[in-house]
């Protein structure tokens, strides 16, 4: 498997936040994790980013064991909640931040971004700042930034939370284009429900701490601590 | 009624804010060419002339910028250290109630502070007899009212550094300069590249204007250089107010012509620091 996690645990004062992290992903894959607020997924994914140290456990990357490799040499990036970009660079110079940091060409630094900038839909916003761009597009730069450097796994955290239905929804349909014309490995974490069987080849529950990842979106649905037979009766109810 | 309101806002800016500044440069203006004060008798530019010829004001020009940048310099590049390394140690209660307690001391206390620390007969001085490493007062280095302006230099360092301290650990924790960091290394790049390309611009980009406005103060400063300055050059407040204070009133006027440069050099440079503030910088 492309990315193998095992017995990964990690407390904070006591409190166990992540327990006994099992689960395999293939390559080109996305597997979303539907969870509550608080029940550890953003210390998971940074954890697999290298950007908190886990109490326990391993991490395969195409493997390779990358639990003493640094952020920076992991190839993997971390989406935030939030579409953080730098504040201090246009749209860009954001996107094509890791390709200066890998000190790449200066002219396919430029082919490149311009090719990202036309898959995102981003074209004459080039030399806007960040504050100048609406809360879709700013996300539509994050995910640019962070997919024009290839990364081996792409983390996304919760990426379109802040995002009004309509603009949600765009996204949604435009991550799954990118996801599969850049051939992305990804784990994209969500509250939402249908958002987590939308985005995912892949499902899994994480409850206080422990990820379940079903066999199939079947097995999701029929789980009654996943909530869906919960939601689809309420549906049902509001047609009666 | 909001125009209304900030119509009279607008007034009372005038009124309080600009028109006394207003009034004392045109006063200030008339002055340097004769035409008001007891002693002058008419238009001239010989007092124009006198300043140029003499070279005072631009000894002291060069010399008030020169003390001014080398304080900034060193206070902005210390409290960036200290925000960038010493951040979580920093957020301890007590430390951060201590670093607000400088910004309390008036300039003139912390420039008698320094004198009594650094002069010949000073308590370094005294620690560096009592340790042998000296054998008389003459023999400890010329710290104070010395020609590099070190005493001066140590002092606004002293004084600026705690303040700029304070606003970088601000913006770091309102800039999400941790988490843009963070993120900056999951895209690639090493601690170094992470400093020079994110943390230091986000943290430069969001003050440098106070910065800008920190260097016209310390530029005009008047106590410390006073205390703690040579004899020439001085620093331009200094100057301005021994050449107004005269006996000589004939030489008074040559005062006020040195006030009229340094308010023009400052007012442009603020101006254009505020003008520069709103532009966004793009780069293709």
């Amino acid at each position: 498997m492309f990315l193998e996690v095992q017995h990964i645990v990690k407390s904070f004062h006591k409190e166990e936040v992540v327990k006994d992290l099992n689960f395999t992903l293939a390559a080109h894959q996305t597997l979303s994790i539907l969870g509550q607020s608080g029940c550890g997924k953003t210390t998971m994914l940074k954890i697999i980013g290298g950007l908190v140290r886990p109490d326990g456990g391993h991490i395969y990357l195409n493997g390779n064991l990358i639990d003493d490799v640094t952020p920076e040499k992991r190839s993997i990036v971390y989406l935030y909640q939030e579409d953080l970009l730098f504040p201090h660079l246009n749209v860009f110079e954001n996107i094509a931040f890791g390709l200066k940091i890998k000190k790449i060409n200066a002219s396919e630094i430029t082919d490149r971004v311009h090719l990202m900038i036309t898959s995102l839909e981003l074209q004459g916003q080039e030399k806007k700042m960040p504050h100048q761009l609406s809360g879709g597009q700013r996300q539509r730069v994050s995910f640019g930034r962070a997919i024009i450097t290839n990364p081996a796994l792409l983390l996304l955290d919760e990426p379109f939370g802040s995002l009004d239905t309509g603009t949600r929804a765009r996204m949604q349909d435009l991550f799954k284009r990118i996801a599969s014309e850049f051939r992305i490995t990804s784990l994209f974490v969500t509250h939402d429900l249908k958002e987590a069987i939308l985005m995912g080849d892949h499902i899994g529950y994480m409850q206080s701490g422990k990820l379940k990842v079903y066999e199939s979106k079947e097995s999701f649905i029929q789980d009654d601590h996943t909530g869906v037979q919960k939601e689809i009766d309420f549906w049902k109810g509001l047609t009666k | 009624m909001k125009s209304k309101a900030s119509n009279i806002g607008f007034i009372f800016f005038g009124l309080i804010g600009i028109l006394p500044f207003f009034a004392a440069f045109i006063y200030a203006l008339l002055y340097s060419f004769g035409m008001v004060g007891a002693a002058n008798s008419g238009f001239t530019t010989e007092f124009w002339v006198s300043i140029w010829q003499s070279g005072a004001f631009l000894r002291s020009l060069v010399y008030s910028t020169a003390v001014a940048g080398t304080s900034i310099i060193i206070s902005v590049s210390l409290a960036l250290w200290l925000t960038l390394k010493f951040r979580k140690e920093l957020e301890v209660p007590f430390l951060s109630f201590a670093m607000y307690l400088p910004l309390a001391i008036p300039g003139i206390v912390a420039a008698f502070f320094t004198f009594q620390l650094l002069a010949k007969a000073g308590f370094f001085s005294r620690i560096a007899y009592a340790f042998g490493w000296i054998t008389e007062a003459r023999q400890f280095p010329d710290l104070v009212n010395d020609p590099y302006a070190i005493g001066i230099i140590a002092t606004f360092i002293s004084i600026v550094t705690p303040f700029f301290l304070l606003l970088f650990l601000n913006v770091y924790k309102n800039e999400r300069v941790e988490e843009l960091a963070q993120l900056s290394q999951s895209l690639g790049a090493n601690k170094q590249q992470t400093v020079w390309r994110v943390s230091l611009p986000v943290l430069l980009n969001k003050t440098w204007t106070l910065i800008g406005l920190y260097f016209i103060f310390l530029l005009g400063a008047y106590e410390v250089p006073l205390i703690l300055g040579q004899e020439s050059p001085q620093m331009l407040s200094v100057l301005i107010i021994r050449e107004i204070k005269q006996y000589d009133l004939s030489r008074l006027s040559e005062g006020y012509v040195v006030a009229v440069i340094y308010t023009v050099i400052v007012t442009t440079a603020a101006v254009l620091l505020f003008s520069r503030k709103n532009d966004v910088r793009h780069e293709g």
